[in-house]
């Protein structure tokens, strides 16, 4: 009787098992119809790149030097940006991962209230491509780990650094060099002290690095 | 017992049947953009190909559907993830991005790819063609690099 049973329900289940098989089936082939220009566009990226690639080489790599003016406005308005700046600086200095993360999200904030109303039209553009683009890395700070953070804090670093020659700065700062980061093609970053303290290596380097420029 | 096992088994079909009719859209244009990545700076050939089977099916407007995109949930957790990593990184609109971004992406990219974190592994794993060699891995920084030093400096 038992064995019976069992027999039946392997029976009832390799029945299931065919009736989720066809169904299945069935939706693949209801959903495979709609798809047929994949191969379309990756033909015409080819066409693309075969017809201009003899041509327009001027194209290539536009090179737009952009010197931004330094400004030497005493602007408080920046204060806040910095200050988080600094913050994320101060966390990686102490390998502080999750400190560095929590200024990044202030950071995020200090953007967004800063006042851009003082801009003029073309400090409001380069004003809009610095913070987009400091924006990104900040994000990354706040989500990634320490190496990664440390390789996005470089290009923080830019921004913020062209932001203050943009914008202004009251605050003394230095502009500090250090020749090991970015895989060696060395990286700068701000500092509210004289005395080098490096966010790149923290703590295995600390000392690596050198004052290029004061501010203020 | 078994006829509880069945009751969900019966549920779980029915769940898996209706989840097929949530629509998604699919990351899929007709025309390549003037912004695209490849239109704009032209790689060689070889390094064209590898961003296409490697990068492209996420980072850009285009997106190849492997077959097992026909069924919920993949569709729809590709559809969140293609989304996500276009507003990271989107090779279509490359071009469109302000110089300091572009340096910043590209950055990134050779990061990423020198780190072993992108294509991502289970990306790869569906993907054969999408694996980068090691000499592929050279290529692509090599030019890569030279690419960042060309375009605008920051100074």
């Amino acid at each position: 009787m038992a064995h019976k049973k069992i027999k039946y329900s392997i029976i009832k289940r390799r029945k299931m098992k065919k009736v989720i098989l066809s169904i299945t089936i069935a939706t693949m082939i209801l959903t495979i119809a709609c798809n047929e220009n994949k191969e379309k566009v990756s033909a015409e990226l080819n066409e693309e790149t075969h017809d201009h690639a003899s041509h327009d080489h001027e194209n290539t790599a536009k090179t737009e030097d952009r010197v931004i003016e330094a400004s030497d406005m005493k602007n408080p308005a920046s204060t806040e940006i910095i200050n988080a700046y600094l913050q994320i600086k101060n966390a990686l200095v102490t390998d502080n991962k999750d400190g560095a993360a929590k200024e990044a999200t202030a950071l995020l904030t200090a953007f967004s209230n800063f006042d851009m109303t003082q801009l003029t039209g073309s400090q409001h553009k380069e004003y809009m491509e610095i913070i987009d683009d400091a924006k990104g890395h900040a994000e990354h700070i706040i989500k990634s780990p320490i190496d990664h953070q440390r390789e996005h804090f470089e290009g923080l670093s830019i921004d913020i650094n062209d932001l203050i020659a943009l914008v202004g700065t009251d605050k003394q700062l230095y502009q500090d060099f250090c020749p090991m980061a970015n895989g060696g093609k060395g990286a700068i970053w701000l500092s509210e002290i004289k005395d080098i303290e490096n966010p790149f290596f923290g703590n295995k380097m600390l000392k690596c690095g050198s004052v290029q420029k004061q501010i203020n | 017992m078994k006829k509880v096992f069945k009751r969900i088994g019966i549920l779980l079909l029915i769940i898996f049947v209706g989840i097929q009719f949530i629509p998604t859209t699919k990351n899929e244009s007709d025309a390549v953009l003037p912004s695209d990545f490849i239109k704009t700076f032209k790689p060689p050939e070889n390094i064209k190909n590898l961003l296409i089977n490697s990068c492209y099916d996420c980072h850009s407007n285009n997106t190849k559907y492997p077959l097992y995109n026909k069924m919920q949930p993949v569709s729809g957790f590709l559809e969140s993830h293609i989304k996500r990593a276009k507003t990271e990184l989107n090779f279509s609109e490359f071009g469109d991005y302000s110089n300091r971004k572009k340096k910043s992406k590209l950055k990134s990219i050779l990061s990423q790819i020198k780190d072993d974190k992108m294509p991502l592994p289970s990306y790869m794993l569906m993907h054969k063609e999408s694996i980068l060699s090691k000499s592929d891995k050279l290529d692509i920084e090599k030019w890569l690099t030279e690419l960042e030093q060309s375009t605008i400096s920051y100074e």
